[in-house]
């Protein structure tokens, strides 16, 4: 039991947090449902600080893997980076969804006399749930963090705004990521059906052993086989990775500034470690997997990226461009999954590296650019709530959403302006940028493996994806202000908007820090480089872990 | 230790910065004049330095290719910061190739900045901070002896001059930034999947070695790659001629400043790209693939830009237009010398990058007075200038006939040399050069008709309100422009009456350039992970 405390003190903390902030979240007295906010960000801060100190005291990070005596959870390096990332990223996305100021976050539920603890009970629930995943060794346990990270956002999205659009996109999210977790349960019961198993380390060893030797690729039955794919596609859809990425334009617009920023990263997140997870044990305890799973890992992530980066091209709505470009990003990261299964040299985790390392990027630059659009007003009367607000009265103000809310705004909001630029040229993988290395890791990773062709298409894919951030930077720079007459109603944003958006712009303000703090500083990439290279090695010789041969013997 | 190379780059970084943060426009434009000074200075300096009398054929062959992608300037900074993970070193060194074109830059930054004194009335500390970045990141590309920092410094000059032209240029400047940099980041992402493909393949992105790699270790798909992905980055850069749309459209929206560096400076990366990394590397030239085809293409392309572009530019109404058209007609010249692969041809084409950059960054210097005065650049509604603005008349002609040619002004030299080496040249041959000599008297053509029309005849001015709040200007150049074009005057007489001194020097580093290093005189071949990958695939 004290193992196991040891083991999962992240998520007890978190859990625990997320009650009390149910909690606060029904008092009656409004100073105590503000404190929710202050306390999800002190116990975000607080897990971030105390898994970077248990790092650095060496004992986890070792490169053992260290488990607990049921095997339900087996924490390497590689959850330790996860988790530290995702606790980092969640307070900037917690100061993103501040309950100060209704108007700048577009998010009612922001409103502090409503739902204020619940969304910051339900975030953290959500970021736990990414937590379960990293540690998980058991698949029901890592379909339930999976879930667990899934079905707060559900609640959040339809929460985040009182507007037909928003309940809308709720449910749709919902309805498609029920059905994601039926594939994936489906993937999950045909895995355990064949093996026996839940316990991926061990289910890793009978594909091992099917495999006939070290460097060979496992065989898979027609069940198993069949079982991957669902998997792969299930993870697919949290991932947003086309074919399942339909929901992502809709359900991106009709969320709040907030929690669409949470939804670029967090479920997506969570796809991307099990698919990780699950890729090393279809490879039996290696990257060495069976042809057909590189190959379709290589043709998703071509359509991923081109289909996302041409939807992106087409949109008017910011939120729907950024939604098109998270899609896109994930097909890069994809790039990078692709060159990890497709080596065949053992010990080859650059793929991996790359893709952690594009998950720190990505996670710092989408908040920046959610950050900077929360900031700056919309435009009155442009259709960018989706029209009637609920109850027929007059929507409230909101962030600005479309290309017009944006125009000239970065000649009067220069700082801002600047760091909408820093963040899309990140994305675009400009230089002096954390996007640029991201870039280039991949690049190298697919390179060194000799996936020219994908490595041509993925630059094909950057410099497309280069005309819709162009835009934005461009409509913020190049174009002025435009004309519109503010209905006597709703006032400009412009004299409320400093008062209580201290927290995003202090978001904002960090990540386009740590942007050009990992793209320009050269220790600094170094840093992350190197933490993303330690963590890519999940492959432990089984003989370190003491605990393998009796589980075996059970 | 040298530290003029590091102050070369500090100097602008630092000015940029600091001139962003300036309280008022006043002090910006100031400061931007002092910094580009100082850079200039320091370029003065760096010459001082530079070890002139280098005797190249002493060197032992071995160290003879990392010599001829740079001389001087050495070492010390090899380790000034050292990215482990990517073998990413910020290591900087010039040749005299790179030294003449530094010299270039900094000569023409402080004259556009001093030209953009009264033509920028708004935002204008935004303006002169990104004419300071702008100035960092060129000599970054031309001081560059990692090929990481070559290729970041290349991408970064797009930010700022995406900015110069999208706030500061004419009606269509939006589209013009927008199609400026879709166009250049197109090609130049193949060039990034390429360098990084090198520096993995070479272990480290140092320029000697990526270069010494390339030359003999490159497997022969492996060098088509190479060589298609670092000719889309520097194609478009030049621009070539299928390639080439986004220019003229740039050029004319862009601010006088602005089109004078893209002009002067940014096309010559282009040029200067292909002369430092696919000439050394063998992928142009008697060891590359498909020798004389690829080379051939390219000349018949410079060729097709030479005439095709000396064509356009004489149907346009617009006087920038035409001296964009003109820049796509000479650039064609200094490629079709470089791939010349001769001596003549290859002198004529570092000459051209120079001379090119003086006078049509002066034209267009010139066009922006005009501008400011008649706020049109129309050919039909300006007529008969000479009558009022004598001064500038004599710049506008001298400029002229320096751009076509006229023996004694520098352009002579530089077209001379890269149709001799044309003509010479052991693949090109006769037909190349008469079709590049074609294109010299339509340029003549085209220039003359200009100026013909503009300068001579009965005097013919558009009527001009003057916006209230700025002292119009004088009617003919006053003392603050004059100082801005006698320098390039100066510089257009010097290299025209006495070029010798830059030809000899860079005479042996365009040798160095072009001579492939005998594989047995390298060490042992260096398996790294991408060869094996290479080797594995069918």
């Amino acid at each position: 039991m004290d193992s196991l405390v040891r083991l999962l003190w992240p998520e007890m903390v978190l859990t625990v947090a997320a009650c009390v902030l149910f909690l606060l979240g029904v008092s009656r007295r409004a100073a105590v449902r503000r404190l929710t906010a202050v306390l999800a960000v002190l116990t975000l801060a607080g897990v971030f600080v105390g898994l970077l100190a248990s790092g650095a005291g060496g004992a986890l990070m070792s490169g053992q893997a260290v488990s607990d005596p049921w095997h339900s959870v087996r924490i390497v390096e590689f959850g330790y980076y996860i988790k530290i990332l995702v606790a980092g990223v969640g307070i900037l996305l917690a100061l993103l969804a501040w309950p100060g100021n209704r108007q700048a976050t577009g998010n009612s539920a922001m409103d502090v006399g409503q739902d204020t603890g619940e969304f910051f009970g339900l975030m953290l629930l959500s970021l736990m749930g990414v937590f379960l995943v990293a540690s998980s060794n058991d698949m029901i346990l890592m379909f339930l963090g999976i879930e667990l990270a899934s079905i707060p956002t559900y609640i959040m999205v339809a929460i985040s705004r009182p507007l037909a659009v928003a309940q809308e996109a709720g449910v749709k999210y919902f309805f498609l990521g029920a059905m994601a977790a039926a594939l994936m349960l489906f993937g999950f019961s045909y895995l355990y059906g064949t093996t026996g198993l839940t316990d991926l380390h061990r289910i890793s060893q009978v594909f091992a052993a099917s495999a006939g030797g070290v460097g060979n690729a496992p065989v898979l039955s027609a069940w198993q086989v069949l079982a991957v794919v669902m998997l792969m596609m299930g993870f697919a859809f949290k991932m947003a990775v086309v074919p399942l990425h339909f929901y992502a334009g809709d359900v991106y617009q009709g969320a709040a500034t907030p929690v669409t920023a949470l939804l670029s990263f967090v479920p997506k997140i969570s796809g991307f470690v099990a698919m990780i997870k699950i890729l090393y044990v279809v490879g039996g305890g290696s990257w060495v997997v069976p042809e057909f799973v590189t190959q379709i890992l290589i043709v998703l992530s071509v359509l991923t990226m081109s289909v996302g980066n041409v939807l992106g091209l087409l949109q008017f709505n910011i939120k729907r461009v950024f939604a098109y470009s998270s899609i896109a990003h994930s097909g890069y990261m994809l790039v990078g999954l692709a060159a990890l299964t497709s080596s065949r040299m053992a010990g080859s985790d650059e793929g991996l590296s790359a893709v952690l390392f594009y998950l720190a990027g990505y996670g710092i630059m989408n908040v920046a650019a959610f950050g900077v659009l929360m900031l700056l007003p919309a435009q009155p009367g442009i259709a960018g709530m989706g029209g009637v607000g609920a109850g027929g009265k007059m929507p409230p103000a909101t962030s600005a959403e479309t290309f017009e809310d944006i125009a000239g705004q970065g000649r009067k909001h220069v700082a801002l302006g600047l760091a909408m630029a820093v963040a899309c040229f990140s994305l675009i993988g400009l230089p002096l940028t954390v996007g640029f290395f991201g870039k280039l890791y991949l690049i190298r990773a697919a390179l060194n493996q000799g996936l020219i062709a994908l490595v041509v298409i993925t630059v094909i894919n950057a410099a497309v994806s280069a005309a819709y951030y162009l835009r934005i930077v461009s409509s913020m720079f190049l174009r002025s202000e435009p004309q519109t007459q503010w209905p006597q109603a709703a006032k400009p944003a412009d004299e409320c908007e400093c008062k209580g958006t201290f927290p995003i712009r202090l978001a904002v303000g960090l990540s386009v820090f740590g942007v050009l703090l990992f793209g320009l500083v050269v220790p600094a990439i170094e840093m992350l480089s190197t933490q993303s290279r330690a963590a890519a090695r999940v492959d432990i010789p089984t003989s370190v872990e003491p605990s393998t041969a009796s589980a075996l013997a059970r | 230790m040298h530290y003029s190379i590091v102050l070369l780059l500090l100097v602008p970084v630092v000015g940029a910065i600091v001139g962003a943060l300036l309280p008022n426009a006043r002090s910006a434009k100031w400061w931007a004049l002092f910094v580009s000074v100082l850079t200039a200075l320091v370029g003065v300096w760096m010459v001082a330095q530079f070890d002139w009398k280098q005797d190249l054929s002493a060197v032992p062959a071995a160290d003879r290719l990392a010599k001829s992608v740079q001389i001087t300037f050495t070492p010390g900074f090899d380790s000034l910061l050292h990215l482990e993970a990517i073998q990413f070193s910020f290591s900087l060194g010039v040749d005299s190739i790179s030294l003449w074109l530094v010299l270039m830059t900094v000569l023409l930054m402080p004259v556009s900045v001093l030209a953009s004194f009264t033509y920028i009335k708004e935002r204008q500390k935004e303006f002169y901070a990104w004419m300071l970045a702008l100035l960092a990141f060129m000599l970054g590309v031309f001081v560059a002896r990692d090929l990481l920092l070559f290729y970041v410094c290349f991408e970064l000059t797009l930010i700022p001059m995406f900015f110069i032209i999208g706030i500061w240029g004419g009606s269509e400047r939006r589209y013009a930034a927008g199609k400026f940099f879709l166009f250049t980041f197109s090609g130049s992402v193949f060039t990034l999947a390429v360098v990084i493909f090198l520096g993995l393949a070479a272990g480290s992105f140092d320029l000697a070695t990526v270069t010494q790699y390339a030359q003999y270790g490159l497997t022969n798909s492996a060098r088509i790659w190479v060589f298609l992905g670092l000719a889309a980055g520097m194609a478009v850069k030049v621009p070539l001629f299928p390639v080439h749309t986004w220019l003229p459209l740039a050029h004319t929206e862009a601010p006088t400043a602005g089109s004078v560096i893209l002009a002067g400076v940014l096309l010559k990366l282009g040029a200067y790209g292909l002369l430092r990394l696919a000439v050394p590397m063998g992928l142009i030239g008697p060891t590359g693939l498909m020798f004389p085809t690829v080379v051939k293409v390219l000349a018949v392309l410079c060729i097709i830009g030479v005439i095709y572009g000396a064509l356009v530019a004489w149907v346009q109404q617009d006087i920038k237009k035409l001296v964009a058209y003109s820049s796509v007609s000479h650039l064609g010249f200094c490629v079709l010398g470089l791939v010349a692969l001769n001596d003549y041809g290859m002198q004529g084409s570092v000459l051209y990058m120079i001379n090119h950059g003086l006078s049509t960054g002066a034209m267009f210097l010139v066009i922006g007075m005009i501008y400011e005065r008649h706020h049109t650049r129309d050919i039909h509604q300006l007529s008969g200038l000479a009558k009022q603005m004598p001064i500038m008349s004599f710049f506008f002609v001298f400029f002229t006939l320096s751009s076509i040619g006229l023996p004694g002004l520098n352009g002579y030299v530089s077209e001379f040399l890269t149709i001799l080496g044309a003509f010479t040249s052991e693949h090109l041959g006769i037909g190349y050069g008469i079709a590049a000599a074609v294109g010299i008297i339509l340029g003549a053509i085209y220039m003359l008709h200009m100026v013909a029309r503009v300068i001579f005849g009965p005097l013919k001015v558009p009527h001009v309100h003057e916006e209230a709040g700025h002292k119009p200007l004088s009617r003919d150049l006053n003392g603050r422009e004059i100082t801005v074009l006698v320098p390039l005057a100066v510089a257009v007489v010097l290299l025209g009456v006495l070029p010798t001194p830059v030809l000899k020097s860079i005479l042996e580093p365009v040798r160095m350039v072009r001579q492939p290093v005998a594989a047995q005189m390298m060490g042992p071949r260096v398996e790294t992970p991408a060869q094996v990958a290479m080797a594995q695939r069918p």
